[in-house]
């Protein structure tokens, strides 16, 4: 796996246009107060010209430290190249011919021309700590590392077995190797029946699909069986992971009283639920997190038929009223604060039961194209259809990833094919389903924020 | 009620004078249990077993017993929480009836085919509807297709020793199946004896080396996928499913020298009041001409009759099946070499055949001897109903009259009004 590296992100919305980053950067790199020598160059958006200019009209001319990058490919004399340890892509004065080839090659205006100098000059992040950032008043600008998943999570060894039969654009797959590699070998993996397993992780006829222990427990008693095996290697001093991949229908459905007592007893598990609203592996059946409207194989469209006509079961909200050690919703379309809540969860499931509630949108079952599944998945959250937030019983319940100015829920709908005979009257029950239940867990997280 | 300690320390070098206690037969299972040391138990109370799990809670709360317990929700659960436990190498027990047996059938059945050593009492009970909480062998029964070995008990005696040895013959690497140990609830359950508590330091002696999951694990030490998907009409599925099968099948067949074998080292290690027949008992068989066959508590009351039947100069005699799952073909063959005619007395129903479920299993065993045996069934004791020394003496009278007539395509039920 390739390594990502550390980029300067910008912030239109919040940026002033004050300068005071190429101010810092010519001071810095050139000892000059001409901001026209900085590396950084913020301007002024084409159109409007109404004064004074307001934040959202700046942009940013900044060497992207592309990963594939087009100053490289066009440099005759190669005296551009990326370097594989700080990802900067470096200029060698010494080969450079002065050509200027690379600067029409940047799409960014990322390199060029120093009239000072007569030769090009570009942003090398100040070896790692650049001046314009902390330079910068309102926070437009920020050094950010959004590569730990890469770079930390790339060298942690995939579990499962190459190949999985996952349908094509399958987020569920996605989840499950990031998820084991965070967790490690030492753990001992429950797979109840459903896309899990029927993608190969228990394997077929004899052979496994996972480098860790792993197993079919039936679709009803995934969390029962998994504290038997936690409660026997921790009476024989073991630190074993305990860690089920379950879908929404085992756990929602049939398998609840299992998870129920387990949550209750508080028996240390890592609980994982891939939400696709449904019996997906099985030909999209209904199950209680189907939501409202949904066509599903069990709920389908006909002469009376107009998908399901019950609103989807709450089951995170839910385990938050067993007070486990810790809850989370999280997304695969946000995947950095997945990390963050499955780490939170791994510590937790050493203390008490752990839920993690992840959507996953289906492919096949939704009906959409394979290549749209982060797209349908971001949607999903930029709606409020579906929000991220953790819990623990210490620090109550908090938002990870608020949605201030929600898409139009119809907006989210209109992505996939199981949503397409809705009438407006369904549209605008899911829309006040939606309102109704963000306000349900706002006021929880409003009595968090109190205490 | 219980007047000792389960580990008083040994009065004699060669074997300790027995200690002698008085308790129910739920609470000689609960310290049978005990005995046998298991990491971890996991309960759910329901009538008539519910002392027993009291019981083992008190002695786990009291420090008289070294194992995890798991409070869980329901019976599906009990046994899924001893299916991993033991998948991580725990010794595991548990016990239920009836309804519960019900509804932990889903894993029940999948204990045996992952040759789980699980041990599990149940303390028998009719089955619902009608609504009824009393003995009867319909649960025990109803799941006896589902790879499990099952013991039905006699006495207390029997409860507490067989409790024991449930466990070593569980995790015997010729068996390596789950094992029920069947008490009949209200009469054994709730039923008081006299017994001798075997000393613990020469049951760790006959127990060995606890060896639970040498075949099958769940442990990053050694990795392995448990159960992946076999079968259908491809590559080699449907053969790994028929060696599945076959195995618990060979292990079925194992367990009956397995069981012999045990008892009698259980017999030479605690003495004769330890001594049980392992799978079928011969009462006053030798010169019968006819037997009545038994199952369980109402063997007592039977035994009795057919004493009296004996001074008054009837040829008759009783055999009692005590391992009924593997079934004891040969051993059953044995016993009815000399017997003419023979009535069976079940306390549950098999509804396919409109008889008592050993009196079916029987007659297979009846082919088997190659000679016309006439055979009645009697069902009688369903939901608690009382098998006394005078039903008996009518099951003795009408299998003494199939000497001289076919019996009936009914069963007698012995209970009824009319």
């Amino acid at each position: 796996m390739g390594q990502a590296y550390s980029t300067i992100a910008f912030d239109p919305a919040k940026c002033d246009g004050c300068g005071k980053c190429m101010t810092a950067c010519a001071s810095v790199k050139f000892d000059s107060t001409d901001t026209t020598r900085s590396l950084i160059q913020i301007v002024r958006s084409g159109g409007a010209r109404i004064e004074p200019p307001r934040p959202g009209e700046f942009e940013l001319a900044l060497c992207r430290q592309c990963a594939d990058p087009k100053c490289v490919t066009v440099c005759p004399a190669g005296a551009l190249g990326k370097n594989g340890t700080t990802g900067v892509i470096d200029w060698d004065a010494s080969k450079c011919v002065d050509c200027l080839l690379c600067t029409i090659g940047c799409t960014y205006a990322g390199i060029a021309l120093d009239e000072h100098s007569g030769r090009v000059s570009k942003c090398d992040t100040c070896e790692g700590k650049p001046a314009c950032v902390p330079a910068c008043p309102t926070g437009a600008l920020r050094h950010i590392t959004t590569a730990r998943i890469y770079n930390e999570v790339g060298s942690w060894e995939d579990l499962f077995a190459p190949g999985l039969a996952g349908c094509q654009g399958c987020n569920t797959e996605l989840l499950m190797r990031h998820a084991l590699r965070r967790v490690g070998p030492d753990t001992v993996l429950a797979t109840p029946p459903g896309c899990v397993p029927g993608m190969g992780s228990v394997g077929f006829n004899g052979t496994t699909g996972t480098k860790v222990p792993v197993f079919h427990p039936l679709l009803t008693n995934t969390a029962s069986m998994l504290a038997g095996v936690k409660r026997q290697y921790e009476r024989v001093g073991r630190k074993v992971t305990a860690m089920a991949i379950a879908g929404d229908g085992g756990a929602s459905d049939v398998g609840f009283q299992s998870l129920s007592g387990a949550a209750e007893r508080g028996e240390r598990i890592l609980f994982m639920v891939v939400d696709n609203e449904g019996y997906m592996n099985t030909g999209m059946q209904r199950s209680s997190c189907t939501p409202y409207g949904a066509w599903t194989s069990t709920t389908p469209i006909g002469a009376h038929g107009r998908g399901k006509t019950q609103d989807a079961k709450n089951l995170p909200m839910i385990m938050v009223n067993h007070r486990c050690e810790y809850v989370a919703t999280a997304s695969t379309a946000y995947m950095e604060d997945l990390y963050e809540k499955l780490d939170k969860a791994l510590a937790a499931s050493e203390r008490g039961f752990a839920y993690l509630h992840v959507y996953s949108p289906c492919t096949t079952g939704w009906r959409f194209q394979s290549a749209l599944n982060i797209e349908v998945a971001r949607k999903a959250v930029e709606s409020n259809f579906v929000t991220l937030w953790e819990y623990t019983p210490e620090a109550g319940l908090h938002f990870t990833r608020p949605v201030d100015k929600p898409l139009p829920v119809a907006d989210y709908l209109k992505a996939m094919g199981r949503f397409r005979h809705l009438s407006p009257e369904q549209v605008e029950h899911i829309q006040n389903k939606v309102a109704e239940n963000l306000r349900f867990v706002r006021k929880i997280a409003e009595q968090a924020d109190e205490q | 009620m219980n007047t000792t300690t389960l580990d008083t320390a040994p009065t004699t070098e060669k074997r300790p004078a027995p200690q002698l206690m008085l308790c129910e037969g739920n609470e000689a299972a609960a310290l049978g249990v005990a005995l046998a040391r298991p990491d971890m138990v996991a309960v759910y109370p329901i009538t008539p077993q519910t002392s027993l799990v009291e019981k083992l809670a008190k002695l786990i709360a009291d420090g008289r017993m070294d194992a995890d317990i798991v409070d869980a929700e329901g019976e599906h659960s009990v046994l899924s929480v001893l299916q991993g436990g033991a998948l991580a190498g725990a010794r595991t027990y548990t016990a239920t009836c009836g309804p519960g047996l019900a509804f932990m059938f889903e894993p029940y059945f999948r204990t045996s085919g992952m040759r789980l050593p699980l041990v599990m009492t149940i303390v028998t009970r009719d089955g619902i509807t009608p609504q009824s909480v009393w003995g009867g062998h319909q649960d025990a029964m109803t799941v006896r297709e589902a790879g499990w070995i099952q013991m039905y008990c006699e006495t207390v005696q029997e409860v507490l020793d067989t409790t024991v040895m449930a466990f070593r013959l569980a995790e015997h690497h010729d068996v390596m199946l789950p094992v029920n140990v069947c008490l009949d609830g209200n009469y054994l359950s709730y039923g008081t004896s006299r017994i001798e508590m075997p000393d613990q330091a020469e049951v760790d002696d006959f127990m060995g080396h606890k060896d639970v999951n040498w075949h099958v694990a769940l442990d990053p030490l050694r990795p392995m996928a448990v159960d992946p998907l076999t079968g259908g009409s491809g590559g080699n599925g449907p053969e790994t499913f028929v060696r599945y099968r076959r195995g618990q099948c060979a292990g079925m067949k194992n367990a009956l020298h397995v069981i012999t074998e045990m008892h009698e080292d259980w017999a030479r290690r605690f003495g004769e009041a330890h001594r049980f027949a392992p799978l079928v008992e011969e009462y006053r068989l030798d010169d019968a001409e006819y037997a009545i066959m038994t199952l369980g508590s109402m063997t007592g009351a039977a035994k009795d009759a057919v004493d009296e039947a004996r001074a008054a100069g009837e040829k008759v005699g009783l055999i009692k099946i005590k391992t009924f799952s593997p079934f004891p073909v040969e051993a059953l063959q044995h016993a009815l070499r000399g017997v003419r005619a023979l009535g069976v007395v079940d306390r549950s129903v098999n509804f396919r055949w409109n008889c008592g479920p050993m009196f079916q299993e029987t007659l297979g065993v009846l082919y088997r001897l190659g000679r016309q045996v006439p055979a009645q069934s009697f069902i009688g004791g369903l939901a608690g109903a009382d098998l006394t020394v005078t039903t008996f003496h009518r099951v003795i009278d009408e299998t003494r009259a199939l000497l001289e007539r076919a019996p009936s395509d009914e069963p007698v039920w012995l209970n009824a009004k009319d």
